[in-house]
């Protein structure tokens, strides 16, 4: 079984049925091909960057409906659509557009829904330009590709915003069996909604106080805006998902408590929630964050809103952050906001290797950010106080590629220089959050302390349960983390009518 | 949201509330503790687990009136709700055949070593608890741990500086007249921490300390309890909150309890402001 067949059986079928429809027809026959090729990529309208590196509001503004209409046209409906096989929940790209083009935005939103329960965050936050957005024919005609996640994003927000609202495909035959899903992340957001679909009775299981897991204490507002993920998590309770917040499987109960409460299955989707740290002299020196802590008292403390909101997070002048991914680019941007007059990422590769979003690298660069590639920090220096004051950096050169197929960061001898900083985030990576997985009998574990599952069917060695999102890959994507969720939903479906 | 069903005052600047929390009470262990977030715009603050009751489905909250998250605590009333509790959180407290144990408690932990003392007694373990306090004012609690405990001691001095000494006496008589105390938890203010340990080290006594550092989210993700116990870090919420008082870094430890300082006066006072309007 492949990754396709869980997730659509029958995919290429269905995406060829739907582009047969009279009206995908009649919309290839009214626009030329070399009309659609004329016309160019609709830029992403923006908060200028003066005015937003001093304000949480969100950096894009969206596309009006006349922009997404023609970014619309500009897909030419390919017979053989690249972008949904980048796509990793099978999204029908070309349907849900083409919808766009002909100005039904609550079909277009319709469509999305059918296979991704949270369009308006992975229109922001999904890494298009390696995904769909890669695979776009239009690339292959010297084209810039079609903006799939801007459109993506438009029709979530265009039918919110118009009071539209989506008829639900009709849920599967009410099951009555009940599911826990232990984490409300991507993964377990996306898995409750289609078990929810299938009929089952479904209870997420959160251990903070809000829902959202890494999209609510870790992408800060300037990205996503809580409005909008309220709203996203709102559609999932319509479907009938009921979220316990502030309870942890482990703690407050067991897997064995809620098994013995007649939970029939578990898809546990805790996250990366245990922050690396370099282990290098002065680390625990005031001042010095891992980026969970930092991010966590801004976005899900509202510390930007102190002292209205009691938990505080310091503003410093200069902050110094250490990593190259989304997290590193969420951190030093935030930094910014609260005021840094210097704010500056420091990344042992160089600017190709970096992981994050080319987007939100180019927002950074705009805002004022600095980048200072291949250095790497070797200790932290603080005042007689314990307080951060600066850093001591190693330059780095590349040598040959490691397991990875990047190229593996040498230290330069002699190369140590020093830089002030009364704020240092380390932004270099998370593992798998251990307070659950560590405690569960029997549960095979991987490498770095990861679930191991079926990279199918995300089944674990125990029976019953499945897992996905961080908790397997380590620190990966929203949408990696939806398509483990959509597809354990599937095969616990298929386990439970088994059994 | 959770439902205090008994407010009260018992010392001057300790306040206790009993708070509805069903699957909590199920699940408590001694040396357990909840993170408490007294209403929409509150803190998540750490709290140590003094009670529970399984029955009635409650959990007994102990702490000392200080910040604006515990002075807002300490304003509740019976009937009202809690934002949100979640727990309980932490390593269980070892409860093992130690032969004799002595448990000193000051401040919040006149109170919180109940559940442990409780415990190490029916273990089969001879239980002394040492009462550190101000006065006889600011000692609770003493008729429901005399009860579990076979004997009450207290050191009653004006401030933690000063009982260093008398503590030293106490400690060292009781370990010249038992030679089977083989060991000693504590639980309380800093300070309190910090001398117990440097007494016992002298006397070669194991001792282990209920850290309690700033945290966030108090389930491990994010690395603001950092410890260091014996040259290695830990996180106090998901490896403690009990660690060996004698392995840690009792100067970085005071020093990142100081972290937030300057803008934790700042709340107070803009917090007092705001409840004097």
């Amino acid at each position: 079984m492949s990754k396709d067949d869980i997730l659509e059986p029958g995919l290429k079928e269905k995406l060829s049925r739907q582009r047969e429809q009279e009206w995908r027809k009649a919309l290839r026959r009214d626009v030329s091909v070399r009309k659609r090729l004329e016309s160019q990529r609709h830029k992403m309208p923006e908060q200028p960057p003066a005015r937003r590196a001093a304000n949480f509001l969100e950096v894009n503004l969206g596309y009006s409906l006349e922009m997404a209409r023609e970014e619309a046209q500009r897909c030419l409906d390919c017979s053989d659509p690249g972008c949904v096989s980048g796509c990793p929940v099978a999204i029908d790209i070309p349907t849900f557009i083409k919808y766009i083009e002909s100005g039904e935005i609550a079909l277009a939103l319709a469509t999305l829904r059918e296979t991704n329960g949270l369009p308006a965050i992975c229109g922001r936050v999904c890494p298009q330009e390696v995904q769909c957005e890669k695979n776009c024919n239009l690339i292959k005609a010297g084209k810039e590709p079609v903006a799939i996640g801007h459109l993506e994003r438009f029709a979530a927000d265009y039918v919110r915003c118009n009071d539209q609202t989506v008829n639900e495909s009709a849920c599967g035959q009410a099951k009555g069996e009940k599911i826990a899903v232990v984490g409300s992340g991507p993964a377990g957001l996306t898995a409750a909604a289609d078990l929810a679909r299938l009929g089952y009775q479904v209870t997420v299981f959160e251990g903070l106080h809000l829902p959202g897991g890494v999209l609510t204490y870790g992408i800060p507002e300037f990205r996503l805006p809580r409005s909008i993920l309220n709203q996203e998590i709102d559609f999932i309770r319509s479907l009938g998902v009921e979220i316990k917040t502030n309870f942890l499987v482990g703690r407050t109960a067991t897997l064995t408590d809620l098994s013995q409460a007649g939970y029939r299955a578990f898809f546990v989707g805790t996250g990366a929630g245990l922050p690396s740290f370099m282990n290098i002299p002065g680390e625990n020196l005031l001042g010095v964050f891992s980026a969970n802590e930092y991010l966590t008292r801004v976005n899900l403390m509202k510390a930007f809103k102190f002292p209205e909101y009691d938990t505080p997070v310091p503003v410093v002048k200069k902050a110094a952050v250490i990593g190259g991914g989304n997290v590193a680019m969420d951190a030093v941007r935030t930094a910014l906001r609260l005021g840094a007059k210097e704010a500056t990422i420091y990344y042992r590769r160089s600017r190709v290797e970096m992981p994050a979003r080319v987007e939100e690298v180019k927002h950074a660069e705009e805002e004022g950010i600095k980048f200072n590639f291949l250095t790497v920090p070797s200790r932290y220096l603080g005042d007689e106080k314990g307080r951060l004051k600066g850093l001591v950096l190693q330059r780095l050169t590349l040598g040959e590629p490691d397991a990875s197929g990047r190229r593996r960061p040498v230290p330069v001898p002699g190369s140590e220089f020093e830089v002030e900083a009364e704020l240092a985030v380390v932004a270099i990576g998370q593992s798998p959050n251990p307070l659950l997985i560590r405690q569960v009998e029997g549960l095979k574990l991987g490498r770095w302390g990861n679930i191991e599952a079926d990279p199918v069917t995300m089944a674990t060695s125990l029976e019953g349960i499945y897992a996905g999102g961080d908790a397997v890959r380590g620190g990966a994507t929203v949408i990696l983390a939806m398509g483990d969720g959509r597809r354990a939903a599937r095969a616990i479906d298929q386990w439970l009518r088994k059994c | 949201m959770n439902r205090v069903i008994l407010a009260e005052r018992l010392v001057p600047n300790i306040f206790r509330l009993v708070v509805e929390a069903p699957e909590i009470a199920r699940s408590a262990r001694p040396g357990q503790f909840v993170i408490v977030i007294p209403d929409e715009k509150g803190e998540r603050v750490p709290i140590s687990l003094a009670d529970w009751d399984e029955d009635q489905g409650t959990i007994d909250l102990i702490f000392l009136n200080l910040g604006v998250s515990t002075r807002k605590l300490a304003r509740f009333k019976a009937g009202d709700s809690i934002q949100a509790v979640a727990g309980p959180l932490g390593r269980p407290a070892e409860i093992g055949n130690f032969g004799q144990v002595l448990l000193v408690g000051g401040c919040y932990g006149l109170a919180g070593f109940y559940p442990l003392a409780r415990e190490l007694k029916q273990k089969g373990n001879k239980v002394t608890f040492l009462a550190e306090g101000r006065d006889e004012a600011f000692i609770f609690w003493e008729e429901k741990i005399r009860k579990v405990v076979d004997g009450y001691l207290k050191v009653l001095k004006a401030d933690c500086f000063a009982s260093g000494d008398e503590l030293g006496k106490i400690i060292r008589q009781l370990k010249n007249n038992n030679p089977e105390l083989s060991r000693v938890v504590v639980m309380g203010c800093s300070y309190l921490l910090f001398i117990v340990s440097k007494i016992t080290r002298e006397l070669n006594l194991k001792t282990m300390v209920n850290l309690n550092p700033i945290m966030v989210d108090g389930t491990g993700m994010c690395g603001a309890c950092r410890v260091t116990v014996n040259g290695q870090t830990y996180f106090a919420c998901v490896d403690g909150p009990e660690f060996d008082g004698h392995g840690v870094d009792w100067a970085e430890y005071f020093n990142r309890r100081k972290a937030f300082l300057r803008q934790e006066e700042q709340a107070l006072s803009s917090y007092l402001n705001k409840t004097l309007d």
